[in-house]
Parts: structure tokens; sequence; C-alpha cells
């Protein structure tokens, strides 16, 4: 306390004192480390199922939010807003998920006093609204791609529409964004029975059943630039992410620099995504995000008005910790940042290691984790959530952790990837580790020809074993058993066995063939 | 001490034997001669010859988790006696891939559906996951109704095949 309040005095900044994270799982992890590293107090929020989860554990205080039902806990906004005035909370992070993108939760901060760590409700509204930030992109001058924006939702207008656009085409939740409510239409008689599905789903996750439909991009890639915006009317963006490796629509490996990238469209990008900022008074951390096509035209997609996954290989490559300029830009700090002086340097990739089956459509596994052991080494970042122990419950995003490494160039970054993953150990529940070391060997990969499509091109029936258990984990198994096994449940199982091999154990000589 | 392993629908049997400071693992008419040690619970360093393994090895309730050169493989000890019964799944089988919410039922018992028709819709994890008509057929039983929860692997909708 004395020491922040020494830091006011000599005009450095304002900051928050105590900071609400709405948020869970490694995310809400980070964001208290940054809140920490700051001197800030953080609250941590909790559903019954998160009693142990490290954000509690690691926060100044933590309040319970009860049922686990997301609606019930993380999504509840009163329920929030009540914790934020209780605890004395000035700011509220919402991290990434959940509440991040919610207008009204962001109003709702505003009309208590509280701080919401992010853009102005009113901006949340315009981007989530995928509809209206098209249109306000046109405006500005930023691309977009030809498709359905209209407002009118009814069946037949949609069907009208689609057939219009041609096939394949995309059925996107208008209220959308990581693949929820998102469907790829390739023929005509699926049109109708995508667009319900679709509507179902943003209306379970989002509260809102509007779709938009638009042109399917050949050989697109996902270019994404961060942005950051304070509220003086600075704007500076930290260069590009390349997401294209998506597994269900939802990026799996993140690498910056994209290898498809030159000066000049990096350049042109750059300002685009600035120009994008600008057009709508966007403040704080955001994202721009665009398509690009085989021959290197680009086109807004969308902008996601939060923190990304994503965002440490931003920080790896350029030095700048978003969480913590997140927290100055909201306590009214100026951007001291200036974009003549930003480098982007070396390589930086990230895998998400999700509690997933790869080998079964990537359906989300759940159990507990008897064990936890991340890779250590020089530039090898592990954002985590998790500890040996925890349970991994049905109720929330599979993600379980984000690994980050740093290298001179892309080569060394995938070598290291392909190390730390390695030596990547969590047990008891399946994840997609051993399919992600896959991906960064594969010949297309490395050359840096990716697309949206990269898994379903290359990855559509991979499986897991395909020589069953090997000799090493045989050899393993049976050394764990017999240092782990009591010598009288051997006596006993000697003599219940009539088979035992045992009787052979003559055959066996110390000091015998070995190899 | 003789060991069988499951793994994957394989049975693996294993013995093995320590005496002094070896470990003498017989596997498929091979013998292993190994030093091994516990560096930490579960954490063994194994030597075969100039080689090392080194694993991580935990317990689940009846499933055994071992870590060995960046994979992770999920075993079950399995009894010596009796023939190890292979479960196949069937074709009709319409069990949960997943524990979830159930939020839409489509059918009704003894409705006639076709070959991949959307028979119910859970959601688990904010995704949505379709259980189809294995082919064509009548409803015999649906199993849940909107908003049960469902756990992994338990019997949704059966349907009765058309003959």
């Amino acid at each position: 306390m004395h020491f922040l309040k020494k830091e006011s005095q000599s005009g450095v900044y304002n900051l928050f004192k105590k900071v609400l994270i709405a948020n869970r799982g490694e995310i809400a992890v980070r964001i208290i480390k940054a809140c920490q590293e700051m001197g800030i107090k953080t609250v941590a929020i909790y559903s019954d199922v998160d009693n142990d989860a490290i954000h509690v554990q690691l926060a100044d205080e933590s309040v319970n939010l009860g049922d686990p039902t997301p609606i019930e806990s993380y999504l509840n906004i009163p329920k929030i807003i009540k914790i934020a005035k209780h605890t004395g909370s000035e700011a509220i992070h919402p991290g990434y998920g959940f509440l991040a993108e919610n207008p009204d939760f962001a109003q709702s901060c505003n009309d208590v006093g509280v701080k919401f760590i992010g853009p102005e409700s009113k901006v949340i509204s315009l981007m989530g609204d995928k509809i209206a930030a098209k249109k306000t992109m046109e405006k500005a001058g930023v691309p977009v791609i030809p498709g359905y924006h209209g407002l009118k939702q009814d069946n037949t207008t949609l069907l009208k529409e689609g057939k219009k656009i041609g096939f394949p085409l995309l059925v996107k939740a208008t209220a959308g964004g990581g693949g929820k409510g998102m469907r790829i239409v390739y023929s005509e008689d699926i049109l109708e029975q995508s667009i319900e599905s679709a509507k179902r789903e943003s209306k379970s996750a989002f509260g809102d059943d509007s779709v938009f439909l638009e042109k399917y991009l050949d050989k697109p890639r996902h270019i994404e630039f961060q942005i950051l915006a304070d509220e003086h009317g600075n704007v500076i963006h930290l260069f590009e992410r390349e997401c294209s490796v998506q597994r269900r629509h939802q990026k799996i490996i993140e690498e910056t620099p994209s290898p498809v990238m030159t000066p000049y469209l990096r350049e042109k990008m750059g300002k685009a995504a600035v120009a994008a900022a600008k057009a709508v008074g966007y403040t704080n951390a955001g994202t721009v995000e665009f398509m690009v096509d085989g021959n290197l035209n680009f086109y807004f997609m969308e902008m996601n008005t939060r923190l990304q996954v994503e965002h440490p290989i931003t920080e790896a490559t350029t030095g700048i910790d978003l969480a913590k300029w997140q927290l100055r830009i909201a306590s009214g700090e100026r951007l001291t940042l200036k974009q003549k002086n930003l480098i982007q340097r070396g390589h930086a990739i990230e895998c998400r290691i999700y509690a997933e089956d790869p080998s079964n459509g990537f359906l989300p596994s759940t159990g507990t984790i008897s064990k936890v052991e991340p890779p250590k080494g020089p530039n090898i970042r592990d954002d985590s959530g998790i500890f040996s122990g925890i349970k991994i419950t049905p109720y929330y995003d599979p993600i379980l952790a984000k690994l980050v490494v740093y290298a001179e160039n892309r080569k060394e970054c995938l070598n290291k990837m392909k190390w730390a993953l390695s030596h990547y150990v969590v047990l008891g529940v399946t994840t997609n580790i051993a399919f992600l070391s896959e991906v960064l060997e594969h010949k297309e990969f490395r050359k840096g020809n990716i697309t949206t499509h990269f898994i379903d091109d290359y990855f559509k029936d991979w499986t897991v074993t395909k020589d069953g258990l090997p000799i090493d984990a045989i050899i393993a198994l049976a050394v764990y058993d017999s240092i782990h096994t009591k010598r009288e449940e051997i006596v006993r199982y000697k003599e219940a066995d009539p088979h035992s091999p045992w009787k052979h154990v003559g055959r066996w000589r110390v000091g015998g063939r070995g190899i | 001490m003789f060991i069988n392993y499951e793994h994957e629908n394989h049975v693996y049997n294993v013995s093995i034997e320590r005496r002094e400071n070896y470990f003498f693992i017989t596997y498929d008419n091979s013998e292993y001669k190994v030093k091994a040690e516990e560096t930490r619970a579960g954490q063994l360093k194994i030597k075969i010859g100039e080689r090392l393994i080194k694993s991580i090895i935990t317990e689940g309730e009846k499933e055994k988790f071992v870590f060995v050169d960046g994979h992770v493989f999920r075993v079950i000890p399995v009894e010596l006696t009796g023939k190890k019964k292979v479960r196949k799944k069937e074709e009709g089988d319409l069990s949960s891939p997943i524990s979830g919410k159930v939020v839409n039922v489509k059918v009704k018992k003894g409705d006639s559906v076709k070959k991949g028709e959307v028979l119910m819709v859970i959601e688990a994890m904010k995704m949505e996951y379709l259980i189809r008509a294995p082919y064509d057929g009548k409803v015999k039983n649906i199993n849940f109704k909107e908003n049960d929860q469902v756990e992994i692997g338990q019997s949704t909708v059966e349907v009765d095949k058309e003959v």
C-alpha cells in the first residue's frame, strides 16, 4: 500500500488498488499475476467445481458463485457486480470468453462505478454485432467479404440470400465468436438445417439467435493484428498473428510472424487495423481479425474486443506485456509506446493444450488429472490453470494450458516447441499434445503452407497409436508394478495361478542376458 | 510376478522378477535386463543396456497412465485368469460421446427415422453434438428428455432397425 501511494504521488500512474477477475482457468491466473507484479490486490470468483482452482489460491480474496452452470456463475452479471461492490473492487477484468464481450456487462460495471477493463459498452455492442461492424468497416475503407448481413432473419430470406451468395458459404452467429454458432455449408440441401442448428447453438451460447451468411474463401488464412488504444486517442498495432491452424473453427496453434507476411503487406494490414480501431473509438487491447486469401488479398472479418487467448506470442516477439497495459490504459494512463519504436523480434509459437481427443473428433474429455508436469527451459512459457489432482468438468471450455515458446527464427522455434511438447506431462485425461506434435512435424506446416483447412486436409482420420503399446511403456509399467507390489501379494499370486511363469524362474539368472 | 495390461483392446502379457539390482522383464519371447530407480513418486529412470527410458506413471481408479517419450498411454491391468471379453461397439449403439446436457430431442417414441437423421442434440462445453440414426428404423426408446444431464457412454436413443 505504501509503495503504491508513493508511486502515484510521483505521478507515474494512478493504478487501481483492487481488481476483480471475472474469469477462471489459465487466463484468470495470468491476469492475477500481472496485477500482483503491479501491486494491485485481486479478487477471484469461482463456481462450486472450481473450489480448488489455481486462480482461487492465488488471489488475495475469493468469492464463491455457487452453481457451476455458466449462466449461474461466470455469466451471472448481477452476482458478479454485487461481489465487485461488496469487495470494494475498483475495476473488473473479464479475461476472454464468458462476459468479456458482453456489452450489458460493461454497461452494468459502468453504472455502478466499477471500471470495466476493455472498451466502452457501445463499442463492444457495435463490434459484437458482426453485421453493423462490417458496415462500419466498409465505411472506414477497410475491405470486407461479400455476404448477407441483413436484419431479416426468417428462413425464407436466409435461404434466398444464401443461394444468391453461392456455395460453399458460411453461416455465422451475429453475436458469435470462437467457432460457436458457425456452420460451413457446401450445398443447398443442407442450408436450412445448418441455419437452424447455428441459431440454436448461438441462442444457447450468447442468448441471441441472429445469423449472417458470407462467401467462404478459397485457401484462406486467418491473420489478425493486435491493437492497443489508450483513452486519449492514441492507437498502435503490435503486428500480426498467424492463426490458420484450427479445428472446429477454433485455433490450436498460433505463431508470429506469419510465414506469408511481407513488410509491405504488414504495413498495409497494420494501417487498416489501426484505422478499424479508430473508426469505432476503440480503447484498451483488441484484435482485428482478417481473412487473407491465396493471392494475399485481405478482408476484415471481425474485431475481438478483449485480450486474446494467443496474446503471449505477441508479448514474446515485442517484449510488451499486454495484460499490464490493459490495466494501465483502463486506469487512464497514456500509451507511451510509439508505433515507430516497436520491433518484431524472432519467432514465437503457441500451442493450446486442450482436454480433448483428436482421434475421436476432438471431443472434450473429462476426468481427474492425476499428474501435470510442464516443460521448463529457456524461452518456454506455460500459461496454465491446472495442477495434479484437478477435476476437469464438462461445464466450461476444455482449454487446460497454453504452451508458448520463443526462438531466433521459425525453424528454431518449431524445434523448441517439439521438445517442449514431448516433455509436457499430462496424465489422467486425454489431451491433444501428441496431436500438436504431429502437426508441427508435418512437412506442409514446416514449410508454412497453412490455411484454415489444414487440419481437415491433412489430419482428418488421425489416430493416436498406430502400433499399440511400445516396449518402453511395457517395461516401465512392469518395473512400476514390481516396485509397488507388496511381497504378500506376489506370494498369493504365485499360489493362485497354476500357469504362473514363476515356474520358469530358473531360466533367469542374475547377470543373465540383457539387451 | 506375472501381469496383463490391456491397451486399446489388446492384452499384453508381461512377467517381471527383481533380483539384486536388476529387473528381468519377459515379454513376447524376449528378455530385458534393466536397472531402474523411482526418482520421485511415479517417476522412473530405467537403464536398458546403454539406453535410458524416462517414464512417469500415475494410477487412476482402475487404469494406469504411462508417459513415455512424449506420448501418453492408458492401460488397464487385467486379471490373469479367464479370457478377456472384447466388447465390440454395436452398429446401432447410440451411446453419448460426451457428458453434457440434452438441449433438443428431435423424435418421439415410435417415429420412423431415416439413416443420418438427427435424433438428439447434446451440448457440452458450449459445443453441440448430434446423435444421428445409424440406419433406417423406428424409435424404440428415448432415454433422456430436454435439459437432462447425460453422462459419457450412456445410451441416448434406441432405434429398431427396419427389416
